[in-house]
């Protein structure tokens, strides 16, 4: 799995470099890059960093009496890493990374939907010391943590700043599997909450 | 400055790495106040074992959590965090498939059996880790006094005593035993005038089960032995329960709790048919090493029988029956104070 999880994660970076180069507009231009909380609050915080591609867009302008109404729909290419622990217990601490498309609608106000699904996923879990037992010899394990294929879905909303350096902000409910986890498969729930920015020229 | 630290820096790097090497030495581990969480990986499993409290004599109680579903920390509790952990150290476990543990294994890989063995390979680890010469001590809770016999009775000899509270050893047999204590109980109560409506209810619940031990009908008197410990405590028969963690209130993330728990529980209690199938009770005459066996007088989910026939059955020398007059299936909730005195003074007698 872990293997397939590398080629696959690979094939798609070429994929989204490939597409950077589709059209006249720069990669930064199409890019936001976005940074945030990731966690339940309760028990396990943390951060996350990421970056979003504008693939497509689509722009529609409805004549009202009050004006146009211009509503965007958006399909972005979405990359994110982050870390979660618990600081109390010591038992949950990982990586995970994540990659797929998001959906986003924005309305004439700077409203925005997020509906982002990332079939490609990673966990990673950090143990504290862990000693491995077989039969009766004891040793100490190396690195201790278990990996996880973790596709993950979450839907939320946000708010739009055009032209800014900060581009907007956007409150997420995100929910990942770990696979294969014990005898099944662990979801797990977690809010995001962060902020996008960019580094396009003005 | 810059050219300060060029001069140095093998100096500055040689001071950093013994500062690192005696940073990370075994002698900055307090054995007097212990604060630690180790995992033991086992057939596939790593499991967390928060270690707390004074291992200066490197004596060790490791407790095992009730359920199957509950965790570890859940006894981190009143004087169990106050007293037993300043007397020794305490092991709280989270076994296989329960909460922080975690893992990559097929349904058949969980089992009593295997279960039992995590166990031993949790006490081989601890003599791993504390010396040799440690001393454990093994306790079992409700679940946990299922998988308390099962684990003595694959190797006893790494342990020191025995503790017993409320343990399900014949998880079979609670049907049956549920059928005849319950009534017993609600025609008490109603004697004395407690909650009359609700044990007149009892009574029907128990008149309408049904003689067949299933899952459905084990299911439903489980948990009206829990609501009916609630009405003790309602009526005051019972202490209340108690629940002070201190600053140590265990930060878990509840919907991994949860998820988890109704996961292991179908494998243990739906599939594998715990309670229609599991007993211990011929076996305990094989538990050898002294042994303390604590019930609450009004302990309704491993009804009170269950204490005397553990004492009688044990083929320990030494060992003790002792029953809480104020409590019902958890003890070290409702009379805390003399729960801790009990096991500590079995825990320095047998050590």
């Amino acid at each position: 799995m872990k293997q397939y999880t590398i080629i696959f994660l690979f094939v798609y970076a070429v994929h989204f470099q490939a597409q950077s180069q589709f059209d006249g507009a720069t990669f930064l231009e199409r890019t936001a890059f976005k940074i945030g909380y990731h966690g339940n609050v309760f028990s396990d915080n943390g951060l996350h960093l990421g970056a979003e591609y504008l693939w497509k867009e689509k722009i529609r302008v409805k004549e009202k009496r009050k004006g146009p109404k211009t509503i965007t729909h958006q399909l972005l290419f979405n990359g994110s890493i982050g870390y979660v622990t618990n600081f109390t217990n010591r038992t949950d601490n990982g990586l995970h990374t994540h990659y797929g498309l998001i959906w986003r609608r924005t309305s004439p106000k700077r409203w925005q939907w997020n509906l982002e699904v990332n079939p490609l996923g990673y966990y990673r879990s950090f143990l504290p010391e862990t000693f491995e037992v077989k039969g009766d010899e004891v040793s100490k394990v190396q690195f201790p943590g278990r990996s996880y294929y973790a596709p993950s879905v979450a839907i939320g909303i946000g708010r739009n700043r055009p032209e800014k350096r900060r581009s907007g902000w956007y409150l997420n409910l995100n929910c990942t599997l770990r696979i294969p986890y014990n005898a099944g498969t662990l979801p797990t729930f977690s809010v995001q909450y962060g902020h996008r920015f960019n580094f396009k020229k003005k | 400055m810059q050219k300060i630290i060029q001069n140095n820096i093998k100096g500055i790097a040689i001071a950093l790495m013994v500062l690192g090497i005696v940073s990370c030495s075994k002698d900055d581990v307090n054995l007097n106040e212990l604060d630690e969480t180790i995992f033991v990986r086992h057939k596939k499993a790593d499991m967390p074992a928060y270690i707390h409290g004074n291992a200066a004599e490197k004596v060790f109680l490791i407790i095992l959590h009730g359920g199957p579903g509950g965790n570890g920390l859940w006894y981190r509790v009143n004087s169990i965090r106050t007293e037993i952990e300043r007397n020794n150290a305490v092991v709280y476990f989270d076994q296989r498939g329960h909460n922080n543990a975690q893992g990559n294994y097929s349904e058949k890989e969980v089992s009593i059996d295997i279960m039992a063995e995590d166990v031993v390979a949790l006490a081989k680890v601890i003599k791993a880790k504390y010396g040799e010469g440690s001393k454990l001590f093994l306790m079992g809770h409700s679940w946990g006094g299922t998988l308390g016999p099962a684990t003595l009775l694959k190797n006893q000899d790494l342990f020191s005593g025995y503790i017993n509270v409320a343990g399900a050893h014949d998880p079979k047999g609670l049907y049956a035993a549920y059928r005849t204590n319950l009534p017993r109980v609600a025609n008490e109560q109603i004697a004395l005038g407690n909650t009359v409506a609700y044990w007149k209810n009892i009574l029907d619940v128990v008149q309408n089960s049904d003689a067949t031990n299933s899952l459905t009908a084990f299911s439903k008197l489980n948990i009206a032995s829990h609501q009916g410990e609630q009405k003790l405590e309602a009526d005051k028969v019972i202490n209340a329960s108690k629940a002070d963690y201190g600053d140590d209130q265990p930060s878990n993330n509840l919907s991994k709790i949860r998820w988890n728990s109704a996961q292991i529980q179908d494998m243990l209690v739906v599939e594998q048919g715990l309670f229609q199938k599991v007993t211990f009770t011929d076996s305990l005459a094989e538990i050898t090493i002294p042994s303390l066996v604590l019930w609450g007088k009004y302990d309704l989910v491993v009804p009170t029988v269950f204490a005397q026939e553990a004492f009688d059955n044990l083929g320990a020398n030494e060992k003790e029956l002792f029953i809480f007059e104020k409590s019902a299936h958890s003890p070290m909730l409702n009379e805390p104070d003399l729960f801790s005195a009990k096991v500590i003074a079995f825990i320095n007698r047998h050590k």
